[in-house]
């Protein structure tokens, strides 16, 4: 196709655009509409997925060993530990470190644990244990499991927060799918609703297309200024819609900046900053409208093309 | 230019109507430059013939050529070029109401890739051409059925096609006129275009003394060439 035509015909999509202008309103009101949803979805599911992956941020157990454990033996179960799968880092601590980073956190109290300090203490009362900090949350349990295997007669205890994990990637996962659900759905609506309007634009210029048809006009040349239609539209809607949820997101940060429960404070610094937001929000939007723009054009002048 | 080869069309009925049989073992040939009447009642089948002819139905039996394209086999984005070759005055016109009749004739070009440039030199030609100048600017609403009627014949005209069909080119219009559209046509099959009218007018065909197809029920019955002046053969 020759650049002339190109933009002839571009220029026909648009004057058509103005001419129907209460149908190319009410299409961009209504993608707008499904844009802005889909955006909320979408910011919902990023901001509790990063605020879950804090969370599981914690993502390590602890390996508390029996007393009188023969050195060798503690050494040898270190080093198959770190080379399980899922592992991504060990820390062995004995039982004067042990009292060590007790004292440290107990502050100035720290100093009743004076007379249990220094190595070989007998009257060290702490455990010594294994940190063992893991890679995928979701198969902590099996990794927990395998650590018991590896040292079952040399092990006096496991603490691993295995409860919290599964309800965390539980979370993360419902939101995850409900997010995606609700985009296709969503995604189907609009394609629906944009091929509906198109189909009315088209019907009122049937007879158009088909003397189009018989002097003998491609389909390609036929379709385009309805292509360019149904992207104006998808364009539009994508930037009204990043507008009013991307403002809408800046209002919120703005408003959760001082937060007045703890953990809502911990929720708000994960919150994706506004400025990361916007850019991908304003591509995302207007890509998508004019991905629906032109599908819902393509679905809703095929018939017609028939002649 | 036109040859059928034994074509049948069968228009499938719909389970309440049965099937009608438009044309039946249809046999012709229409040679570069000649001027033919396709001649038949109501319902005989002239519009399904023309409609072969465009390639908006598809013969259900035998081969349809035109301009050396066998239709039975043409690819859907080869319809286009066939239609580029075909200039077609239609019974009703089919002009855009909302386009001048520069624009209506500018379309059809601008439709088919042609540079800005060489419409604004063509359009005024063949509007000139069919005695339009005066009314470029003009709305089909604003124009006369005759003058409606010869800005269809500009558009088919522009492309220089070598075929060019009229269907019932004097139906809509009064006798003067149509002699006049009629005469059109045959200056324009005079420098070698080939032209067929579609019509149900004997008096047409016998005034003007050209080959004339006749068809009834689908089926040509009689296909005579004027050996001398005024001496048409009919059934
Ligand atoms: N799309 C169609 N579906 C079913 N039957 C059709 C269709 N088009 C035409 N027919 C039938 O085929 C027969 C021939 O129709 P056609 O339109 O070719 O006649 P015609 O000679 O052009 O008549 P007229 O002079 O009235 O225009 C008629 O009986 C008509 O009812
Ligand atoms: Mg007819």
């Amino acid at each position: 196709m020759k650049w002339s035509s190109f933009k002839y015909l571009t220029k026909q999509g648009l004057h058509s655009m103005v001419q129907n202008r209460l149908m190319t309103v009410a299409s961009v009101g209504v993608l707008t509409a499904c844009l802005i949803i889909t955006g909320i979805a979408a910011l919902l599911s990023v901001n509790v997925n990063s605020f879950v992956d804090y969370l599981s941020d914690q993502n390590e157990f602890e390996v508390y060993l029996n007393d009188g454990a023969d050195q060798t033996v503690v050494d040898a179960f270190v080093q198959s530990v770190s080379g399980l799968g899922n592992v991504a880092e060990v820390e062995y601590v004995s039982k004067a470190q042990a009292v060590e980073e007790m004292r440290s956190w107990m502050g100035e109290d720290g100093d009743l644990l004076e007379s249990y300090a220094g190595e070989g203490n007998a009257s060290n009362p702490l455990p010594a244990s294994v940190r063992v900090r893991v890679d995928d949350l979701e198969l902590l349990a099996e990794t927990v499991e395998s650590v018991k295997g590896l040292g079952a007669d040399l092990i006096y205890d496991v603490q691993s927060p295995t409860e919290l994990s599964s309800v965390l990637v539980g979370m993360k996962r419902a939101v995850t799918y409900a997010g995606w659900g609700l985009v296709a759905v969503l995604g189907v609506v609009s394609i629906v609703v944009i091929s509906n309007t198109i189909r009315l634009t088209v019907f009122a210029r049937r007879k158009e297309i088909n003397i189009m048809k018989f002097v003998g006009a491609t389909n390609a040349f036929i379709r385009l200024p309805f292509f360019v239609e149904g992207m104006a539209v998808g364009a539009i809607a994508g930037v009204l819609s990043t507008a009013v949820v991307g403002g809408g997101y800046y209002a919120l940060l703005r408003a959760l900046e001082n937060p007045n429960a703890a953990w809502l404070g911990e929720f708000t610094r994960c919150m994706w900053p506004f400025k990361d937001v916007i850019w991908i929000m304003l591509g995302g939007f207007v890509l998508f409208g004019v991905f629906i723009g032109g599908v819902g054009c393509a679905t809703s002048i095929r018939k017609h093309l028939k002649v | 230019m036109i040859r059928f080869e034994g074509v049948k069309k069968v228009y499938p009925g719909n389970g309440n109507t049965p099937d009608i049989l438009a044309l039946n073992d249809v046999n012709l040939h229409i040679r570069k430059g000649e001027f033919v009447f396709v001649l038949g009642h109501s319902g005989a089948g002239k519009s399904t013939f023309l409609k072969l002819i465009l390639r908006e139905e598809e013969a259900t039996e035998g081969r349809v050529i035109v301009n050396g394209r066998d239709l039975s086999t043409i690819k859907q984005r080869d319809i286009p070029y066939l239609r580029r070759g075909l200039g077609v005055v239609f019974q009703d016109f089919r002009l855009i109401p909302t386009m001048t009749a520069y624009e209506n004739v500018a379309f059809a070009m601008r439709v088919t890739n042609i540079p800005e440039r060489q419409i604004k030199r063509r359009v005024p030609y063949v509007l000139n051409l069919v005695g339009l100048t005066g009314k470029a600017h003009s709305y089909p609403a604003e124009l006369s059925g005759g003058e409606q009627q010869r800005v269809a014949l500009a558009r088919a005209l522009v492309h220089s096609p070598p075929i060019i069909i009229a269907d019932e080119p004097t139906g809509n219009i009064d006798p003067e006129l149509s002699v006049e559209i009629m005469e059109l046509l045959q200056a324009i099959n005079s420098v070698g275009t080939t032209v067929v009218v579609v019509t149900h007018e004997r008096a047409l065909a016998r005034h003007f003394n050209k080959r004339t197809i006749m068809i009834d029920h689908g089926e040509v019955v009689t296909d005579a060439r004027p050996k001398r002046k005024r001496e048409v053969t009919f059934k």
